[in-house]
C-alpha cells in the first residue's frame, strides 16, 4: 500500500469531508428530485411550502405514463435476455477459444462503451430508416442490446476466467456430456456472473435516452423518453414522481447486484 | 496368448514441432498401481490425458481388455480421474459431488446415498455430505476428487500429480491414505508425480520418463538395483559418474580405460557403445565400501582421501580418483576404518560387482 489512511494524521479528516462533499453532489440532485416530487407546489417549489401524493395520483391515473413504463420494463427485460445470452457466447469464445484475433475482436465487442452515445444513434438512426426499423420494438431493442452487451461482456468473461475448465473436464469423465458439464456445472458456477450482466443490462436499457429519443414514435415511447418529451411541454411535478420511480427501481437492482457481488466474495 | 488389461499401445503425440510422447508403450495388469515418473515437461501428462480422452494420438492405440476406448468419447469412457488443481464444482456440497457421477448415469435415489456414504467413508470423510467445498482445506478437497471419481467403480483411475499443492507433511499422510484404499478397493491406478519418494513409496511398478519416452519399466528396487539408462540412475537415488573410454565390450560386459591409464575390467554394460567410445560408471555412495586393500577385478578402484566429515551416525568421506574425479562414501558408525581414516591416506573404494554399471556417453 502506498498509503496507509491509519497512519495519515489530519490529512484522514480532511479526506473523509472531500468524499462526503462528492457523495453529497452526486446525491444531491436526486434528493431534491424525490423531495418535489411531494411537494404540493404546483411550479417546482424547493423547499416545498407543503406536502402531498397528488403527483403519484396523477401519474397512476394517466394511461400515457404506465404504458411508456410498461415499454421501459418489456424493451429492457428483452435486452437483458439477450444480452445474456449473446454476451455468454461471447465470452466463451473469447475466454475459452484459442484462435487468431482474439484480442482484436474482444477489443471490437468493447467499442460501443467508448464510442459517444450520440454518435451510435445517429448511425442506427440512419441505418433503420432503410431498414424501416426506426419507431419498432425491435429498432429499440437492438439499440439498446448494442450498448448493454458489452458490459454483459465484460462481467461474464471476468466470471469466466475465474473458472478453471479442469473442473468442466472433471466433469465429462465424470459422465456428464459436454452440454450437460456446461449446464450444469459450469453455468451455475458463475451464476453470479450471469445475474450480474442481467441486472446491468436491464439498468443500461431501463434509464437509457438518447438511443429511445431516436428510436422513439408517439406510439412507442421509453418512461426516459416520456419524461423528456413531458418536461419540454410543462413543467409538472409528475415528471419528479416519474423520476422518482424511475431512480427507486435502479437503486433497487444496483443493491440487488452488490448483494450478489458480496455473497459471491463470501 | 491373453491380451493385458491395459494396453499403452505406441502412443505418439505432437503439438505441431513439439513431440510430447514418443512410442509411449506399457501395458497394466489389472489392479496395479503404475506410476509415471519423470522431470517436468516429460509427457506423463500427455499420456493420461490421452487415456481420458481429451486428447488424441497423433499415432498409436490404448485397449482397455483387448478393446481399443480411442473411438469412445471421455464421458462415456467411464474413467475416473483426480486432477493437479482442485476441480470440485463450487456450487455443490460434498454429497452432492460425489453423487454428480451417479446423478448423470441416472441411479436410483436410495443407490445414490449409499454408494456416496460407502465412498465419503472410504476416503475418511464421513458425515461431511453438506460441507461446500469453498470451506474444505487443499487435501480435504482433493481426498473428495478421489470419493467422486471411485463412486462409479472405474476400471481405471487416473491421478495427475494429485498432491503437488500440498506441504510436505499432509502430501506423506494422503499418501498413505491412497495405499490403503487402493489395496481395499483393488482399482487399478495411473498414478503420475515427478517426486521419486512418492513414486517408490505407492506403486507397484514405476514407468519413468524422459523426453516423452519411457526409458525403463519396473518395480522401484528393480530400477534402483539395475537402472537401464544414465537418466534412470541419476534419476531414482544418488550416484556418482566417472568417466572414461570404452577400451572393450564383449557380452554386455565392458573393460573401461580412465585418464590417467586405470583400467576396470569386466563391468555390465547397458546400452549400446561401441570400442573406442566415451562412457560412464555409475556408483551409488551407500554401495561402496573403503578399504586397504584392492577388491577383486572390476569391482575396485585406487582413491586418495581428501576430507573427512564425522556427522554422528556416520563419516562422509571425500576422495579423488587417480585421474581427479571426486568420490563421496559413507562409513557408518562401527566401520573398521571409522576413526583412523585421514586426509591423504591412500585407499580403494570397493564395491560388490552387481552394484556398478556402465552407460554409454552421447
Ligand atoms: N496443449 C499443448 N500444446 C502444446 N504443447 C503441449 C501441450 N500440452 C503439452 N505440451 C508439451 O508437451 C510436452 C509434455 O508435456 P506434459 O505431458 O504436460 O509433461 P509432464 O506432465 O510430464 O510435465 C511439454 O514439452 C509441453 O510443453
Ligand atoms: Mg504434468
Amino acid at each position: 500500500m502506498l498509503m496507509n489512511f491509519d497512519k495519515l494524521g489530519a490529512w484522514r479528516w480532511i479526506l473523509s469531508g472531500i468524499c462526503a462533499l462528492m457523495a453529497l453532489f452526486l446525491l444531491l440532485p436526486i434528493l431534491f428530485i424525490v423531495a418535489l416530487s411531494f411537494g404540493n407546489s404546483r411550479w417546482l417549489i424547493f423547499p416545498p411550502p407543503g406536502w402531498t401524493l397528488k403527483w403519484y395520483g396523477d401519474l397512476f391515473a394517466d394511461p400515457r405514463w404506465l404504458q411508456a413504463a410498461f415499454t421501459s420494463a418489456k424493451i429492457a427485460a428483452i435486452v437483458m435476455v439477450l444480452s445474456v445470452a449473446i454476451g455468454l457466447l461471447a465470452s466463451l469464445a473469447l475466454v475459452r477459444g484459442r484462435f487468431r484475433g482474439r484480442a482484436v475482436l474482444r477489443g471490437f465487442f468493447l467499442t460501443p462503451m467508448v464510442l459517444p452515445v450520440v454518435i451510435i444513434a445517429v448511425a442506427l438512426y440512419a441505418a433503420f430508416l432503410r431498414l424501416g426499423l426506426n419507431g419498432t420494438l425491435v429498432g429499440f431493442v437492438i439499440a439498446h442490446l448494442i450498448v448493454a452487451l458489452p458490459f454483459a461482456i465484460i462481467t461474464i468473461s471476468g466470471a469466466l476466467e475465474t473458472f478453471d475448465p479442469a473442473i468442466e473436464d472433471a466433469a465429462i469423465l465424470c459422465g456428464a456430456n459436454p452440454w450437460e458439464a456446461r449446464f450444469r456445472v459450469t453455468l451455475p458456477a458463475i451464476s453470479h456472473g450471469l445475474f450480474s450482466a442481467a441486472i446491468f443490462s436491464f439498468l443500461i436499457s431501463w434509464d437509457e435516452v438518447v438511443l429511445a429519443i431516436f428510436m422513439a414514435s408517439p406510439t412507442l415511447q421509453t418512461l426516459p423518453v416520456k419524461v423528456w418529451t413531458t418536461l419540454r411541454q410543462d413543467l409538472t411535478p409528475v415528471i419528479a414522481a416519474a423520476s422518482t420511480l424511475l431512480v427507486l427501481l435502479t437503486v433497487v437492482l444496483m443493491i440487488a447486484a452488490a448483494l450478489i457481488r458480496k455473497g459471491k466474495s463470501r | 496368448m491373453t491380451s493385458p488389461y491395459l494396453h499403452i499401445n505406441g502412443i505418439r503425440k505432437t503439438f505441431g514441432d513439439v513431440v510430447a510422447t514418443d512410442h509411449v508403450e506399457l501395458e497394466i495388469g489389472e489392479g496395479e498401481f503404475m506410476t509415471f515418473l519423470g522431470p517436468s515437461g516429460s509427457g506423463k501428462s500427455t499420456t493420461l490425458y490421452i487415456l481420458a480422452g481429451f486428447q488424441d494420438p497423433t499415432a498409436g492405440d490404448i485397449r482397455l481388455r483387448g478393446k481399443s476406448i480411442l473411438q469412445t468419447p471421455s464421458h462415456k469412457r467411464n474413467i475416473g480421474m483426480v486432477f493437479q488443481r482442485y476441480t470440485l464444482f463450487p456450487h455443490l456440497s460434498v454429497g452432492e459431488n460425489v453423487a454428480f457421477p451417479l446423478r448423470v448415469r441416472r441411479a436410483p435415489q436410495a443407490e445414490i446415498a449409499a454408494k456416496v456414504k460407502r465412498a465419503l467413508s472410504l476416503v475418511r470423510l464421513d458425515g461431511f455430505e453438506e460441507r461446500m467445498p469453498a470451506n474444505m482445506s487443499g487435501g480435504q478437497q482433493q481426498r473428495v476428487a478421489l470419493a467422486r471419481a471411485l463412486v462409479y467403480d472405474p476400471p481405471v483411475l487416473l491421478m495427475d500429480e494429485p498432491l503437488s499443492a500440498l506441504d510436505k507433511k499432509l502430501r506423506e499422510e494422503i499418501q498413505y491414505e491412497i495405499r490403503r484404499i487402493h489395496q481395499q478397493t483393488g482399482v487399478t491406478i495411473l498414478y503420475v508425480t515427478h517426486d521419486q519418494e512418492e513414486a517408490l513409496r505407492l506403486s507397484d511398478r514405476i514407468a519413468v520418463f524422459n523426453r516423452g519416452r519411457i526409458e525403463q519399466v519396473g518395480t522401484g528396487p528393480e530400477l534402483y538395483a539395475s537402472p537401464a539408462t544414465h537418466f534412470v540412475a541419476d534419476f531414482i537415488g544418488d550416484s556418482a559418474f566417472l568417466t572414461g573410454e570404452l577400451a572393450e565390450v564383449k557380452d554386455g560386459r565392458a573393460t573401461l580405460r580412465f585418464n590417467d591409464g586405470t583400467h576396470l575390467a569386466d563391468v555390465p554394460m547397458h546400452g549400446a557403445g561401441a570400442r573406442g567410445g566415451k562412457a560412464e560408471l555409475m556408483l551409488r555412495p551407500e554401495r561402496i565400501d573403503l578399504s586397504d586393500a584392492a577388491g577383486p577385478q572390476g569391482a575396485s578402484l585406487p582413491v586418495t582421501v581428501e576430507d573427512v566429515t564425522f556427522l554422528g551416525n556416520n563419516s562422509a568421506v571425500t576422495a579423488r580418483t587417480g585421474w581427479g574425479d571426486p568420490l563421496y562414501i559413507r562409513l557408518n558408525f562401527g566401520h573398521p576404518m571409522m576413526g583412523s581414516v585421514g586426509r591423504g591416506d591412500k585407499l580403494h573404494v570397493r564395491w560388490q560387482p552387481q552394484d556398478a554399471h556402465v552407460f554409454p556417453k552421447a
